[in-house]
């Protein structure tokens, strides 16, 4: 499956958008640049490695070959590129059921979007306008993003134990208890993502 | 608001059935036109979900269908075509999904799961043994009549007796049977914390009904997908069933071995394995020691959320009850979590082991039976992706203490404080407490659609 | 800058893929079928461009058709779409691609308009910028850490859960040494490899 490596998943989506409301959406993304409330929920979600919104402009794809013909587009198209943990369908259902407001002010601008709510026209739009990954590579393949911030809590911890370790043996043995309460929660072991993931 | 006609639905999708005594019985059906009389006749012996207003019935029948019962019974392919795909498939086929390798792969399950497909399921529960057999006898007489219905197996299962009292425990000693959902105009004993978390976090409400039953709205806010036509879905749920057998004595040893290490004692370490103590007692309710109080008290033994254990100290991420419900665990009101619940009906099977004496590897264990709207988007989920995995729970591929399919390997970290009593604690190399031994997906039609087969006039569009 | 998320870079390019009508294969499948067959592990050539969190390659063939009222209309040429997620700044990066993935990235651009080759890295780097197209919104959940510091801190992570498995119970002393060990271990291991599972190397200190 192409559009998945180890835990992470790629999906490419686009949307045309009729060019007046093109101003609009890069209003919303220039907000939440400044706003970072704005993508709080999309932190405590947790699901997502990275992800970008790409506005391509009628007249900007680009061309390099005089041959050409020049596009003659009527609308711009909204870009959306993500890496993702979880199945598909748990990530839209995740993005329907608690950041709805979210897809709504992104994607409200875009030509035939039904709606965050109910989930299921919106997965049947967000298939229209998907498309597969030919090539996926991830550096950390077993890890998703919540793998990966564990780590890192878990490496910034051990480094402070470490500084610490030679100490004599009974006040060590106080700052690895209070390192075991500081990493416990942070210690999944990192694998293969399950099977027919869907 | 949904308008629930409880005549129509099957009662097992309703409620629970406690009873003492129940038998399963697995049904292959030779042809459409036998099995459509045996239906006609059997529908006035399956309990609807009227209210008993003369106490409870001697017994209670209830009957759902594979997929391969369904073709059997010569429903039209276009309607066929649109039952869920997991459905069609069965449970053996989606073992992949469900991990359901190594001692839970199917070339390891009862002989009526390896073999030719069972088409039917027959649930009967009793009250008392000579009921039970009389009722059976009743059934039996019926398929033999019609030719309609062959019992290819049947499995015992019964209440355990312990010290000579009927027990709501299971084999592994833990008090069993709480926190089945709370559905909009599904009349039950409900108790807060069944259903799911108001807006505000403050209360609990329903779920909707379309999380069980077909043909409701459900809690995206929509119909949930449902096989075509309305007559064939309405007031329908699916059914997984599921014959978990428990190594009694790996767990014995176990919680031995690892409660004489762990500072909190073993009694406490069996607690943080399911998130209950043995007399169900929640741990987030009680950390420290168990409580019959809020274990007899209804509006307690099932009301709590994680907000306060957010570090696990209390109840740790991988315990049993935490990862098949995990309320507000991950924030947002539990919202998260609404749409993966599942109403369950679990009863024991084999002889109970004493505590006081060595066990044998006798067949026991626990007959674990889910209904849900939707397979894939409750059960499996669940078990994919909560129970033999952890990144939600932000565990990595950590499994379920209690259930994981392990494998001795794997581990449980039982997140702790600084309190001496309550130390982070590492079990590791965790043995299969549970194996599985066969099941299957099952839908489980109305009263009215069981009589619309039975005549044979279910049309497509 | 929208292409940057804190030390992590959004790189988005467009690539219009030729068109040759008398190809049996033609170059857009051609580069299908060689993505296909191109490995994703610690052999890809994004692990030896070590700076790549994420990266993938796309062949859009065209714009999507939503329905009525919406109007239908195609894009003339087709896309390589490029998106990669990684450490640092983009000429770096782009001239690191030269370098250690001249063959692949030959393979898969000698498909596309207007590809210089890779006998001039900075011709190289002016042809990608041609097709960038700028990141509107970049999110990042970690965005201050390099791929090197991640693989470190999984193996530090995995090493933990192992060492916690293995002293659990154990007096201070003890435990302290053993400590030690694991710390010298950790910060003398070679630096792991991008693309590779981490496996379990610390079990036995």
């Amino acid at each position: 499956m192409s559009n998945i490596h180890g835990k992470a998943y790629a999906m490419n989506a686009i949307s045309p958008m009729k060019p007046w409301k093109t101003w609009i959406v890069r209003a919303v993304f220039f907000l939440m640049r400044y706003f970072p409330s704005a993508t709080r929920n999309l932190v405590n979600l947790s699901f997502i490695h990275f992800a970008r919104w790409v506005i391509v402009r009628r007249d900007a794809f680009p061309r390099l070959s005089a041959q050409l013909p020049k596009d003659n587009l009527k609308y711009d198209y909204l870009l959306f590129f993500s890496n993702f943990n979880g199945t598909w369908n748990q990530y839209i259902d995740a993005f329907s059921a608690v950041l709805s407001w979210g897809l709504n002010t992104i994607w409200h601008w875009s030509e035939k979007f039904p709606g965050a709510v109910p989930v299921t026209p919106l997965k049947n739009y967000i298939t229209q306008g998907q498309f597969e990954t030919d090539y996926y590579y991830t550096a950390y393949p077993h890890a998703t993003t919540n793998d990966v911030k564990a780590a890192h809590r878990v490496q910034a911890a051990f480094d402070e134990l470490a500084a610490a370790a030679d100490k004599p043996a009974d006040e060590f043995e106080k700052a690895y208890r209070r390192f075991l309460v500081r990493v416990q929660g942070d210690l999944g072991a990192t694998g293969e993502l399950p099977v027919g993931t869907e | 608001m949904s308008k629930l006609d409880s005549t129509d639905v099957q009662g097992f999708a309703l409620r629970g059935y406690n009873f003492p005594l129940a038998r399963f019985l697995f049904l292959r059906i030779p042809n459409a036109r036998n099995g459509r009389e045996f239906i006609a006749r059997l529908v006035e012996h399956v309990e609807t979900g009227e209210l008993w207003v003369e106490g409870k019935p001697h017994t209670t029948v209830s009957v759902a269908f594979t997929y391969a019962g369904m073709a059997v019974l010569d429903l039209p392919q276009a309607s066929l075509q649109t039952f869920p795909v997991e459905f069609v498939q069965g449970m053996k086929a989606r073992a992949g999904i469900l991990g359901d390798t190594g001692k839970n792969a199917p070339d390891r399950w009862d002989d009526v799961w390896r073999q030719n497909p069972v088409h039917a399921w027959l649930g009967v529960y009793a009250q008392s043994a000579p009921e039970l057999e009389e009722k059976c006898g009743e059934i039996k007489a019926l398929a033999e009549a019609t030719d309609g219905a062959q019992v290819i197996g049947s499995q015992e299962a019964a209440a355990l007796v312990i010290d000579g009292k009927i027990s709501r425990k299971e084999h592994f000693g833990y008090t069993d049977g709480f926190g089945n959902p709370d559905y909009q105009g599904v009349n039950r004993d409900t108790q807060p914390g069944q259903g799911k978390l108001s807006p505000d976090g403050k209360s609990w409400l329903p779920l909707a009904t379309g999380e069980l039953l077909l043909g409701y709205a459900d809690e995206a806010g929509e119909l949930p997908a449902a096989p075509v036509p309305h007559l064939l879905a309405r007031n329908g749920t699916f059914m997984v069933y599921r014959k978990l057998h428990q190594n009694v004595a790996a767990f014995r040893t176990y919680m031995r071995e690892k409660g004489e290490l762990y500072p909190g004692g073993e009694k406490k370490l069996k607690a943080k394995f399911v998130g209950r103590w043995p007399d169900g007692t929640p741990l987030e309710l009680s950390p420290n020691h168990e409580d019959p109080a809020v274990v007899a008290d209804k509006n307690k033994n099932v009301n709590f959320t994680y907000a306060n254990d957010l570090d696990g100290a209390r109840c740790p991420f991988s315990a049993h009850i935490r990862r098949a419900n995990p309320r507000d665990a991950f924030g947002f009101t539990g919202r998260l979590a609404n749409r993966r619940r599942i109403a369950r009906r679990g009863i024991t099977y084999g002889a109970y082991a004493p505590d006081s004496e060595p066990v044998d590897d006798a067949e026991r264990g626990v007959i674990f039976m889910a209904l849900n709207a939707s397979i894939f988007r409750q059960f499996e989920f669940v078990q994919q992706q909560w129970i033999e995995y952890g990144n939600d729970a932000r565990q990595g591929n950590d499994k379920d203490a209690l259930l994981g399919n392990h494998e001795g390997a794997g581990k449980f970290m039982i997140q702790g404080s600084e309190d001496a009593a309550n130390p982070p604690f590492l079990c590791a190399r965790l043995p299969n407490f549970v194996e599985l031994r066969g099941g299957d997906y099952f839908f489980m039609p109305s009263i009215t659609t069981l009589r619309m087969i039975a005549a044979g006039t279910v049309d497509p569009r | 800058m929208p292409n940057q998320s804190g030390g992590v870079y959004g790189l988005t390019i467009l690539s219009p893929i030729k068109q040759d009508p008398h190809l049996k294969i033609s170059h857009s499948l051609a580069i299908r079928m060689y993505l296909q067959r191109l490995p994703q592990d610690r052999r890809s050539p994004f692990a030896r461009v070590s700076s790549t969190h994420m990266a993938r390659l796309v062949v859009m063939d065209d714009v999507v058709y939503v329905g009525s009222p919406a109007c239908e209309e195609h894009l003339q040429a087709q896309y390589l779409v490029f998106e990669s997620n990684f450490d640092g700044d983009l000429d770096t990066y782009l001239r690191q691609m030269v370098r250690e993935a001249p063959k692949e990235v030959d393979a898969v651009w000698q498909h596309c308009d207007g590809y210089p080759g890779l006998a001039d890295p900075g011709q190289f780097v002016r042809y990608m910028k041609r097709c960038q197209i700028e990141t509107t919104f970049y999110f990042a959940d970690v965005n201050d850490k390099t791929v090197q510091q991640t693989l470190r801190a999984l193996q530090t992570q995995s090493a933990v859960a192992a060492f916690i498995e293995k002293n659990q119970g154990r007096p201070a002393a003890e435990l302290q040494k053993a400590f030690l060990g694991v710390a010298r271990a950790l910060r003398n291991a070679p630096a792991p490899n991008p693309g590779n599972a981490i496996g379990r190397e610390f079990a036995d200190e």
